[in-house]
């Protein structure tokens, strides 16, 4: 899914106004594997909530694929995954998965089975478990599967893996980069990790602290996987670090 | 699962032994008349001469006390489901019940029985009237309480608001359901009481009004025996439900 996001600002409006996106552009073609890096506060996850539709910008617009975010939205195009892994506590990790499937049946056009799904994140051997049995990582994997199963042309993600440990999180992000292959979703992947946007991403987009502007841009052109210890890893961390404080130090 | 405090449920049944004897020895040493202060040794052989009239009175009073609490807590949940469905009508309807709610019983209960006799059906009514608001505040507010991080994956399902509810605020609002029964459940045995007060062809109410009446406070006191032991027996029950349906409560949250 084509996302393409024209002169888009956003400001919230509470006692004191306070703008959150400045004026920003972004083109991100079909299938790119795109994180967005940038300080706290930067508007990173108000940009994923607009396009997400949880938010109406103040003024610009988003297309994916030439629809609006509601639009999408309503054909289910669009995947969402948060820090949090909003598991349903009632629900066994099956039954969290199986309740995805069914709420989504009338547009999975694809027969992947809650079995499949789990099998893929490695939790088969978990399926008649509830989530709150489960570590941290296994909960973020299960919500991995049922990102999965929803089969989205674009998946929204914000920090997903902040809340785990390192070795965790490099597991992760080795999966994710796995699930992606196959079908090569969009997505747009809010986090603060320069490395491991390095690590990941075909393209990193660098915003500036509040109000967000777009202030670099690296194409990542390196074949996975990506070893860290290589000059050209090096370099564009170098250069991606350089950005980003930059643009911290232009805001203070 | 969080662990009842060792020994808790012990400690609880030494302090009302302890209770019971210092009361027996503070009336045999005092020689308090029995019309003023029968001893508890003196109420338990009331209790235990006259099984049958306690009994009977004891099962019309439970059965009362049931079928009002059952009425008010499916009506509670009705209105709370109706009213998160089309939050419209919120405050409209919470006005209403907050006007019921704050009408005395005490004034209510003898009209019922003025209107529809002696028999258990307004002893029905007011046991659902009093146990109807404790429901419907918590179910409500369990119903509305479903998390941010929950709310937003349904929306990126393009959840329909029917959805939500069956699949996320129903279930999310069953904690919040037995909290309100663990007070309707004691209520509705007062409630049942005090509408045989005003009253009643039997039940323990009767028993207790006759009793007064005549100054028999060994007749009165056990059915204020029986009272409190059928509250805490019903307090305890919905624990024990409650700690079986809602297993994932006191995890932290996934």
């Amino acid at each position: 899914m084509k996302v393409e996001i024209a002169a888009l600002n956003h400001t919230f409006f509470t006692p004191q106004p306070r703008p959150a996106l400045l004026n920003l552009d972004l083109h991100i073609p079909s299938g790119q594997f795109a994180a967005i890096i940038g300080p706290s506060g930067c508007g990173k996850s108000t940009l994923l909530r607009l396009i997400a539709g949880l938010l109406q910008p103040t003024s610009g617009s988003i297309l994916l694929d030439g629809k609006t975010p509601a639009e999408a939205n309503a054909a289910r195009q669009v995947a969402w995954l948060a820090q949090s892994p909003a598991l349903l506590p009632w629900l066994t990790v099956e039954g969290n998965i199986a309740l995805a499937r069914k709420l989504l049946a009338t547009r999975l056009n694809h027969q992947m089975s809650v079995q499949q799904a789990l099998q893929r994140v490695g939790l088969e051997n978990a399926a008649r478990a509830y989530p709150f049995t489960l570590s941290g990582g296994m909960q973020q994997r299960l919500a991995l599967a049922r990102l999965l199963i929803q089969n989205a042309g674009l998946w929204l993600m914000d920090e997903p893996f902040a809340a785990l440990d390192e070795i965790t999180r490099e597991q992760l992000a080795a999966m994710l980069l796995d699930l992606w292959q196959p079908a090569q979703p969009t997505v747009l992947w809010v986090t603060h990790n320069i490395y491991e946007a390095l690590r990941l991403a075909e393209r990193v987009i660098v915003l500036s602290p509040a109000p967000g502007q777009m202030v670099a841009d690296f194409s990542v052109a390196l074949p996975h996987p990506r070893r860290e210890d290589t000059p050209a890893f090096q370099n564009l961390l170098y250069e991606v670090r350089t950005a980003l404080n930059q643009a911290v130090e232009a805001a203070a | 699962m969080k662990k009842p405090q060792p020994g808790g449920g012990q400690i609880a049944v030494l302090i009302v032994l302890f209770f019971l004897l210092v009361w027996e020895a503070a009336v045999s040493l005092s020689q308090i008349p029995v019309y003023l202060l029968p001893a508890p040794s003196r109420i338990l052989q009331t209790l235990f001469e006259h099984p049958q009239l306690y009994a009977q009175a004891s099962l019309l009073t439970l059965g009362e006390a049931f079928a009002g609490l059952l009425i008010g807590l499916l009506a509670g949940v009705l209105i709370a489901s109706l009213l998160t469905l089309m939050p419209g009508l919120e405050e409209g309807v919470m006005t209403l019940a907050i006007l019921l709610k704050s009408t005395p019983l005490v004034a209510i209960a003898p009209l019922l029985t003025i209107w529809l006799g002696f028999g258990i059906l307004p002893k029905i009514i007011i046991t659902a009237l009093l146990t109807f608001f404790p429901v419907l505040v918590n179910v409500l507010s369990g119903l509305q309480k479903a998390e941010n991080h929950h709310l937003e994956l349904f929306h990126s399902w393009h959840a329909s608001r029917g959805e939500v509810f069956r699949y996320l605020r129903a279930p999310n609002a069953l904690p919040y359901l037995f909290a309100a029964l663990k007070i309707s459940a004691p209520l509705a045995l007062i409630g049942a009481v005090v509408a045989e007060w005003t009253g009643a062809s039997g039940g323990l109410g009767r028993v207790m009004w006759l009793a007064y009446t005549n100054l028999n406070l060994p007749f009165l006191f056990a059915a204020i025996f029986i009272l409190a032991a059928a509250g805490m027996s019903l307090y305890r029950l919905t624990v024990w439900l409650e700690r079986r349906i809602i297993f994932w409560q006191s995890h932290p949250e996934p």
